[in-house]
């Protein structure tokens, strides 16, 4: 493999960081349940980039 | 439809037969994760120096343009349209190039854009040269999303592959963390699937 030694930063993961991860899966979760497919939402994404460029 | 910019590229690069993926935080819904992003970054598998000369042309003629002198062992290049910009990546990461088995595995997303796996996906993020918090909070997402569908064995693979193991070994202790304090049934799986994934 051609791989670069890189200087990466550590890792350090809270409690919190795992609760934070959880609760925004869940997010995603309702929006799927509310209808939305995973293709609105990157096409809502995309929308989001061109309108802060 | 997606948008104009993104589309074109897309063209271009099917038009010249070349394979075109979406990473960075743009590709996340593919992996049931969102967040903002302000980043277009899609990545392409080019062939030869001419290859990566047509596509630069073939994106001239559309009106969109690079001020970079891309070469085929260059990591990225920026692309300018009329009101966006987008970062073309050679290789999925900084840290590694394409493989045959990478290409292999690229999933269908929808219409005709494209994502890499979900192990490759989580590769990417965790070993770039400038990893930041947030791809360690990618990672956990992807991996609470995604724990019954990842591929846990290609993906134990990739970590020996890439020498990154004992950097996931600190992501997913972090779940421990969880299953102590929660007795979350998610942890506990997660951490299950890991260790029988040796």
């Amino acid at each position: 493999m051609n791989q670069k030694k890189a200087k990466r930063a550590p890792i350090h993961i809270t409690l919190a960081d795992i609760e934070r991860a959880y609760k925004k899966v869940d997010e995603f979760q309702r929006l799927i349940e509310r209808g939305k497919t995973p293709e609105q939402i990157f096409k809502d994404m995309l929308r989001l980039i061109e309108i802060d460029k | 439809m997606i948008s104009n910019f993104l589309q074109i590229i897309l063209d271009v690069a099917s038009n010249l037969k070349i394979t075109t993926v979406i990473i960075g935080g743009l590709a996340l819904p593919a992996y049931n994760v969102a967040r903002t992003t302000l980043d277009i970054d899609i990545c392409i598998k080019i062939k030869s120096q001419k290859q990566l000369n047509l596509f630069i042309e073939a994106l001239k003629e559309k009106e969109i343009n690079t001020n970079q002198h891309p070469k085929i062992d260059h990591d990225l290049f920026t692309v300018f349209g009329k009101r966006s910009e987008a970062e073309i990546w050679l290789k999925p990461c900084d840290a590694f190039q394409w493989d045959e088995q990478m290409v292999e595995k690229i999933q269908l997303f929808f219409g005709d854009v494209y994502v890499i796996a979900v192990e490759d996906y989580i590769l990417t993020k965790l070993a770039r040269s400038d990893r930041s918090s947030i791809d360690i909070d990618d990672i956990l997402k992807i991996i609470i999303a995604n724990k019954d569908t990842l591929d846990w064995k290609y993906f134990h693979f990739r970590l020996n592959w890439a020498d990154l193991k004992s950097d996931f070994i600190k992501i997913i202790k972090a779940f421990e963390l969880d299953f102590n304090n929660n007795i979350r049934n998610i942890s506990s799986d997660i951490l299950d699937k890991f260790k029988n994934s040796f």
